[in-house]
């Protein structure tokens, strides 16, 4: 008697996990691969190859004395994350408390989060001008709605035995400072540094709108193809984020703070009355202040059509998530120390470091002088960038796994023992990153590419606030319909054990 | 002699559990003033809910020392044993004892600590400790309430024999009545006046500990049998197997 194997692959049936994320993925795939089309992918350039090569020899020989006042460049990056964190600590911290008894706390932190840094930092560039303000309080805002939500979740995940355990008759406060606090300081501290990192990373970004930190002479360099300074600029990044662990020591931080807050000077004089203006009329329609409903309708109709950009938006954000999947797919074994040599493993998990720490605005720029503006340098970007943030943890997470079988060859290895273990958390990292990929989706837009962002910034430089603020409302929009849709769906099975993969 | 005192605490016909799970149906006892109790029972017998409830309804009255210590990791052993009277001190005192210790408390609590054998850990945060000195730092919480009644879910299950009758002694000293959830069922005959053995959601031993054999108490453990049986030979060819301690490991 001959048994045949079944005919149809086990993936299409069945309701165990493996089948079901595998239905999941290649839906996914299908599903970015059914839109593909709609992208604009074209390469404008006529020669990217040359241009590489001259970024390349750039990196590869930087031009040290060509940077102008590097010290200062840094001092003022560092400071400003470093203040900006703080202060969205102070903000983000006493709405912790309140997130999960209040409503309308919950959704104005939704609100908060759901606007990228540099859209925040265009926005208080009309009040407050090219200055430290500027800078502090687009950093300090998302982040108070960040940190509100993730305090709130490390403090709602602490252990009730001791709280439990208190005689009767303890008031709150000191229950909480006695037993909540401490229960959860290590997880906060880790949390903090985390985003403290991101912080120097949105820093460094600041500069493409004209704030004088480390990413204004980048982009300056970058965009008049001084290609050896701005190879020296990058790799003074790196090395800032490279040695993040030594000079980020808690005993020298408050020095740090202390010194750099001489730095972010000098302070603009804020017109209370010009900036009370621009918050109650320049921001909203003129005639939705009027009540004037057929004036609105007028105003709306007066806007650009929005459906290509939306379209654009939640496409990249689609491609650049199946982007992402793919490249931490095929990147992960590169830095695991089940696969290949030290060598190898030396040079991967370099790479990865290289494009995890580098930020996809940064990325997609030099895509963009590379390729030309269409959505490809903005895909590439996204895929690597967050492909590569994914594979460096899932990396991590494989070489604490013990496969059963030693002796198999790598393939057996990666499809049989490894891969299975950790697909769900892969997905389920990607789905926390989803988010982020679509609210960095609409800052491209300030590259060129033509999403929500692009029409933000323009609106911006032609001083429709209106205009462009109502369009900052509907990025929010969708990117909490996106955040409720991917927390809907991404798979329950898998646990997130890594810190600081929220936001 | 219990029976001069009214009781304590005496439940009869009481279902009790947690939310809408009852797990010890209609359960009936009494505790008497006075009266060293030691629960046993397999795990998951429902030691922790009578704990629980016994708790619950002796309120102020009670020292607890809940099972896994429920300790403060981050905080130093001094913090943690003052959390015992938390309640009796200003909150700004309290809050003031975290940035530095109030002179008081930290003299009581060192005398404390010295008999409890972790004098010289007082400023360690408890995260660093072993298995053995977080058992302790838990029964000085407990201590530290002074109460007239103890509570402890398991307070000696990972400290050795000699050390757990050092503790109990210190338990007994400051309290004259208590009920302690063991593992050691030796202990429970030679310390305490009275067992209580729950199994499968009923109270299936409520007698002076006197009148009980360890084969009284093995019956509790629906396991016991098998694994005495599977045995080394010197275990089989005594008269009673050696005795172990559950709940060590």
């Amino acid at each position: 008697m001959t048994v045949t194997p079944p005919a149809r692959p086990l993936w299409f049936t069945g309701d165990a996990l493996g089948p079901r994320l595998a239905r999941h993925t290649l839906t996914l795939v299908a599903l970015a691969l059914l839109l593909l089309p709609l992208a604009d992918l074209s390469i404008i350039t006529r020669d990217p190859w040359t241009e590489l090569a001259r970024m390349a020899r750039g990196l590869a020989w930087p031009a040290w004395g060509a940077v102008e006042s590097p010290f200062h460049a840094l001092g003022l990056t560092i400071s400003i994350a470093l203040w900006g964190t703080l202060a969205g600590m102070v903000l983000g911290f006493p709405l912790a408390l309140l997130f999960s008894k209040s409503r309308l706390v919950r959704a104005s932190c939704a609100f908060l989060r759901a606007i990228h840094e540099l859209f925040w930092a265009l926005l208080f560039l009309q009040v407050f001008g090219l200055s430290a303000l500027t800078a502090l309080a687009a950093l300090a805002i998302p982040y108070a709605g960040i940190f509100a939500k993730v305090y709130a979740e490390i403090l709602e995940e602490t252990p009730r035995a001791p709280g439990d355990a208190l005689p009767p008759g303890v008031g709150r406060l000191v229950r909480f400072v006695y037993t909540e606090l401490p229960l959860a300081w290590p997880r906060l501290a880790a949390y903090t540094r985390y985003r403290f990192e991101c912080g120097l990373r949105a820093s460094v970004l600041l500069g493409f709108v004209g704030l004088p930190t480390l990413g204004f002479q980048l982009e300056t360099a970058f965009r008049e193809g001084r290609y050896h300074e701005a190879g020296a600029l990058l790799w003074l990044f790196y090395l800032l984020i490279a040695s993040l662990p030594w000079w980020s020591h808690r005993r020298l931080l408050p020095v740090l703070a202390i010194g750099g807050a001489f730095l972010l000077g000098p302070w603009p004089s804020v017109d209370s009355a010009l900036l009370w203006r621009f918050v109650s009329q320049d921001i909203w329609p003129q005639p939705l202040l009027a009540w004037d409903w057929p004036g609105l309708i007028t105003w709306l109709t007066r806007i650009p059509d929005l459906a290509p950009a939306i379209g654009n938006t939640l496409l990249l954000g689609l491609l650049g998530t199946v982007g992402s999947l793919l490249v931490a797919l095929v990147m992960w074994p590169l830095a695991s120390r089940h696969f290949g040599n030290r060598v190898s493993r030396l040079a991967g998990s370099g790479l990865l470091v290289l494009l995890r720490s580098t930020p996809e605005l940064m990325l997609a720029f030099i895509f963009l002088l590379l390729l030309g503006p269409s959505m490809l340098p903005a895909w590439l970007a996204l895929a690597l960038h967050n492909g590569a943030l994914i594979a460096f943890l899932i990396a991590r997470h494989a070489d604490s796994l013990t496969p059963g079988m030693t002796h198999l060859p790598a393939s057996g290895r990666l499809a049989y023992e490894l891969l299975p273990r950790l697909y769900p958390s892969l997905l389920a990292l990607l789905y926390y990153r989803a988010e982020v990929i679509l609210r960095e989706t609409a800052i491209l837009g300030m590259l060129g590419v033509a999403t929500l962002g692009y029409y933000i910034d323009e609106n911006f430089q032609y001083l429709m606030f209106d205009v462009a603020f109502f369009l900052l409302l509907v990025t929010a929009a969708f990117n909490i319909a996106v955040d409720a849709l991917s927390r809907r769906f991404r798979p329950k099975e898998a646990p997130l054990e890594v810190p600081g993969m929220d936001a | 002699m219990p029976e001069r005192h009214a009781p304590l605490l005496a439940l009869e016909d009481v279902d009790l559990g947690h939310g809408d799970r009852v797990v010890l149906p209609r359960l009936s006892l009494t505790l008497n003033p006075g009266e060293r109790v030691a629960l046993l029972g397999p795990s998951g017998a429902g030691k922790s809910t009578l704990l629980a409830a016994l708790r619950a309804r002796l309120g102020d009255d009670v020292a607890w020392c809940p099972q896994h210590h429920g300790l403060v990791p981050g905080l130093a052993v001094y913090h943690n044993i003052y959390m015992g009277r938390l309640g009796k001190h200003s909150a700004l005192a309290n809050l003031w004892n975290l940035v530095r210790p109030l002179r008081g408390p930290w003299q009581e609590i060192a005398g404390l600590c010295e008999r409890l054998g972790i004098d010289d850990l007082m400023r360690r945060p408890v995260g660093q400790l072993s298995g053995g000195q977080r058992q302790r730092t838990a029964i000085g919480r407990a201590l530290y309430q002074r109460r007239r009644l103890f509570l402890g879910d398991e307070p000696v299950a990972s400290v050795d024999p000699h050390q757990a009758l050092h503790l109990l002694s210190l338990i007994d000293a400051q309290h004259d009545t208590c009920v302690i959830a063991l593992h050691q069922r030796e202990l429970a005959l030679s310390h305490f006046d009275r067992v209580w053995g729950l199994r499968n959601g009923q109270l299936a031993i409520d007698a002076p500990a006197t009148e009980l054999s360890l084969d009284d108490l093995d019956a509790l453990y629906p396991d016991a049998a098998a694994t005495a049986a599977s045995d080394t030979p010197e275990a089989t060819s005594q008269p009673r197997p050696l005795p172990c301690y559950r709940g060590q490991a």
